[in-house]
């Protein structure tokens, strides 16, 4: 009886704080606590968004974020445990990386959470894919890269951050698209393979904006193209492969997710809260200081973006995945 | 841009917060040595996941300071007790004690903290200026240098086991077997993981630490508990030692020095073999041999300024190579590693505000031996009176939290104790866990490196004598295996039959 009405204030309430843009704290239909999993040590990309979103989506939502950290297996014991052991009631999040999010379970048959046991709430960063090469290289265009690769094909290096990461597919996406074929050379995460197009050891890297600026800035390294829809404001001379004919529009994007079946109230809450959040200046010039790149998409559109990614990382790594295994 | 990572560096360690943690720290490990039976290992290894919520200067600081602390901390159980506290004093027992029974134990420990203090700052300025002429060739460095020096890292695998060397080898193997778990860095297969999740990242090298380091030493600890009580000399005279004393052994304190860090350097020998190399050359030096082993104070300095000048000694490759010298160093590489940095050379460059943080630290932390050690010399005499079983009880309960610190999971905790049972079954059957360690964080670095080197190479071996850094190392490391060899002995007679002509 008690809970009964609780639960049709809280409503009343909710619909209340949505319609008044001026209201700072609401009542989470989830609990007064929200548990935010991560798959990642703390210090990472994954607790940089946490401390960059967090303490906002606190004020709005009115309520305390507690970080639990995870890490191992690229995040999939922490998504596992949100897909299938966590609470239902929204009390209980993750914050959700793509494309290695699907890529997991897509590679290997022991990882056996899926997206469709989650409820997808927002993306909030994308760290759009980018081309570089070493300073001194012969390769002053994508297009000295692509016919290279063209003429000599399986010798051009291109390191990745790993197989099974944003910059691994990219390079399939790329090969598929033009016809290619590259050496793939994978390294330990985005920064050991800026440092070795950096030393020259490899012909070029696909890398992340948001790592490899500040070397591209200093003139360590040189950017050919990013794989973006559009040129991006911080590299304005550096062209799209789009704008090259290459359809193909790539990055490392992290967002939050909670498990499936969670109340729609607390769906619907969380989503608002995030289009409050994406609208804050405050926040959009935090993000900029912090050098991410702001693209936040919500709910169903969140949904459409993780599925679609999802059917197409299978097709490609089931066109690949013979000759990855060597 | 190298000096201004220096001054970063200094100006991370110069915080309240972690001038306080130096001080913790070294007092610490000051009592951590003192006990006899607890390595500074151990206490690293322990340390390590509670440093994770610190920021990194603060961690670092803590951590190498411990390591100072404990060097100086073994020599007042070895002067006092008869018993080196850490395996590294095991050579200051023999001026040491007799120095005790003749009432001037509180001048041998003055000595003592003295000659550890000059030894550990030379060591921390040698560190300081040798590792970024290293650092400089950073760029260098790709995966097949990488390869190579891996190689080399691995080959002083035999050399660090104490005794057999076939031990060392087995122990060794297991541990790069075991750095083979987890997914496949090139491919993405899943190797030994038994489709358990937990196990796809591989085995947290951490984990193994605490398991191989601290369990068995707390296990032996209880085993020999139901012994009688200890039964410490008294420090009767001032601790504070005579400046002409100083003066007097100035000479053989730089020399000590000069071998400690030297002794460092070369990966798989550590404060152990400086120490007794440094007594060795005191004995020559002196006068009056006949006076070592009957309290010569000399005899207690020589070997306490080895092995504190180890210290910086053994973080040269450690930090500018990414090739731990020791299991402490391994230790120190790993709480580097657990910052998000990776070991190779770009420690220097990338990560230099961090590292660098770590050199001062240790210069730092000698500064704050000189005066933790004058404040608490006497009072850690009460520590070495604990009851072991007490000791061994805090121990395993750290290795519990400390292992579920690591990544918040219980999985790692049951991993943590089955490696404590196996470690303590190596130490009763005589292999050191110390290859293991080394083996399981360069296992990774040497398979993922030689699979880049191939596809750079194009499927060639040839590779890797392209690049004459990688050549020249791995030339080094035919060399470190052949000398453990009797191929090299052979080699070596007539130059030993010339030297007796001469």
């Amino acid at each position: 009886m008690h809970a009964k009405a609780l639960r049709h204030w809280l409503t009343i309430t909710a619909v209340a704080i949505s319609l008044s843009p001026l209201a700072q704290a609401a009542d989470y239909v989830g609990g007064d606590e929200v548990t935010v999993l991560q798959g990642f040590k703390p210090g990472g990309g994954s607790d940089a968004l946490a401390q960059l979103v967090q303490p906002r989506l606190s004020e709005i939502l009115g309520v305390d974020f507690v970080n639990e950290y995870m890490p191992g297996a690229t995040g999939a014991i922490a998504w596992t445990r949100l897909a299938k052991q966590s609470p239902k009631d929204g009390g209980t999040i993750s914050i959700t990386n793509t494309p290695m999010l699907m890529t997991n379970y897509i590679m290997n048959d022991a990882i056996t959470y899926k997206t469709d046991e989650l409820t997808p709430i927002a993306n909030v960063v994308t760290d759009p894919g980018i081309v570089v090469v070493n300073a001194d290289s012969p390769y002053q265009t994508i297009e000295d890269l692509l016919e290279d690769a063209e003429k000599n094909p399986g010798t051009v290096t291109i390191g990745n951050s790993g197989v099974g990461g944003d910059d691994f597919f990219t390079t399939i996406l790329l090969e598929q698209a033009k016809g290619l074929s590259f050496k793939k050379v994978p390294f330990q995460g985005d920064g050991p393979s800026a440092t070795a197009a950096m030393g020259g050891k490899i012909d070029a890297s696909f890398n992340n904006v948001g790592n490899v600026y500040g070397q591209i800035e200093s003139g360590n390294l040189r950017a050919l193209a990013v794989f973006a829809e559009k040129r991006l404001t911080s590299l304005p001379d550096v062209p799209t492969m789009k704008e090259k004919g290459v359809d193909v529009v790539a990055g490392s994007s992290r967002g939050y997710s909670a498990p499936a079946g969670i109340p729609d109230e607390a769906r619907q809450q969380l989503i608002e809260a995030f289009q409050t959040l994406a609208k804050d200046p405050d926040f959009q010039a935090q993000a900029e200081k912090r050098a991410m790149n702001l693209d936040v998409v919500t709910g169903d559109d969140y949904r459409a973006m993780i599925d679609k990614m999802e059917s197409d990382y299978r097709d490609i790594w089931e066109s690949v995945k013979d000759e990855v295994g060597r | 841009m190298d000096s201004s990572l220096v001054m970063i560096g200094l100006t991370n360690v110069l915080s309240f917060n972690n001038i306080a943690c130096i001080l913790g720290g070294t007092l610490l490990g000051l009592f951590v040595g003192a006990m006899p039976g607890l390595s500074a290992t151990m206490a690293l290894a322990l340390l390590l996941p509670l440093t994770f919520s610190f920021d990194p200067a603060t961690g670092l600081s803590m951590l190498a300071s411990l390591y100072v602390g404990a060097s100086y901390g073994g020599s007042i159980a070895a002067i006092l007790l008869r018993t080196p506290g850490t395996p590294s004093a095991a050579a200051t027992v023999l001026d040491g004690f007799p120095l005790s029974q003749q009432g001037r134990a509180g001048e041998a420990l003055g000595v003592s903290l003295f000659a550890s203090f000059f030894g550990g700052l030379l060591s921390g300025i040698a560190l300081l200026t040798a590792a970024p002429l290293l650092g400089t060739l950073v760029l260098e460095f790709g995966p097949v240098e990488l390869f190579a020096i891996a190689v080399l890292g691995i080959t002083i695998i035999g050399s660090l086991a104490q005794g057999s060397v076939i031990s060392g080898l087995l122990s060794g193997g297991l541990g790069l077997l075991l750095s083979t778990v987890g997914m496949d860095l090139t491919t993405g297969t899943p190797r030994m993981t038994f489709d358990q999740i937990n196990l796809f990242g591989g085995i947290d090298f951490t984990v193994a630490l605490i398991g191989l380091f601290s369990v068995p030493q707390a296990l032996t600890l209880i085993e020999n508990s139901h012994q009688g009580g200890k039964v410490a000399s008294r420090i009767t005279d001032r601790l504070m030692p005579r400046w002409s004393t100083i003066k007097q052994l100035m000479p053989n304190i730089l020399r000590s020095s000069g071998i400690g860090i030297i002794v460092g350097l070369i990966p798989g020998t550590g404060g152990d073999t400086a120490s007794w190399f440094a007594y060795n050359e005191a004995k020559r030096f002196a006068k009056d041999k006949s006076r070592f082993g009957k309290g010569e104070i000399a005899g207690v300095a020589a070997p306490e300024a080895a092995n504190n000048a180890v210290v910086g000694g053994a973080l040269i490759p450690t930090i500018a190579l990414g090739i731990p010298g020791s299991s402490s160093t391994a230790i120190l590489l790993g709480a580097l590693m657990v910052q998000g940095i990776l070991p190779g050379p770009n420690l220097l460059t990338d990560y230099g505000d961090v590292t660098y943080t770590l050199i001062w630290a240790v210069i730092l932390a000698n500064i704050a031996l000189l005066v933790v050690g004058l404040a608490f010399t006497k009072m850690s005499v009460s520590v070495t009176k604990i009851p072991d079983g007490f000791i061994a009880c805090a121990i395993l309960t750290l290795c519990i939290v400390g292992a579920f610190a690591i990544n918040n999971s219980l999985f790692d905790v049951g991993l943590m104790l089955g490696f404590g049972l196996f470690g303590y079954w190596m130490s009763k059957a005589g292999v050191s866990p110390a290859p293991m360690v080394i083996g399981l964080i360069l296992g990774p670095v040497m398979e993922t490196s030689f699979q880049q080197s191939m596809l750079i190479g194009n499927d060639s071996f040839g590779v890797f004598l392209e690049s004459p850094i990688a050549t020249v190392l791995l030339i080094l490391a035919l060399l470190s295996i052949l000398q453990a060899t009797p191929f090299f002995r052979w080699l070596r007679v007539p130059f030993k039959r010339r030297l007796k002509h001469d």
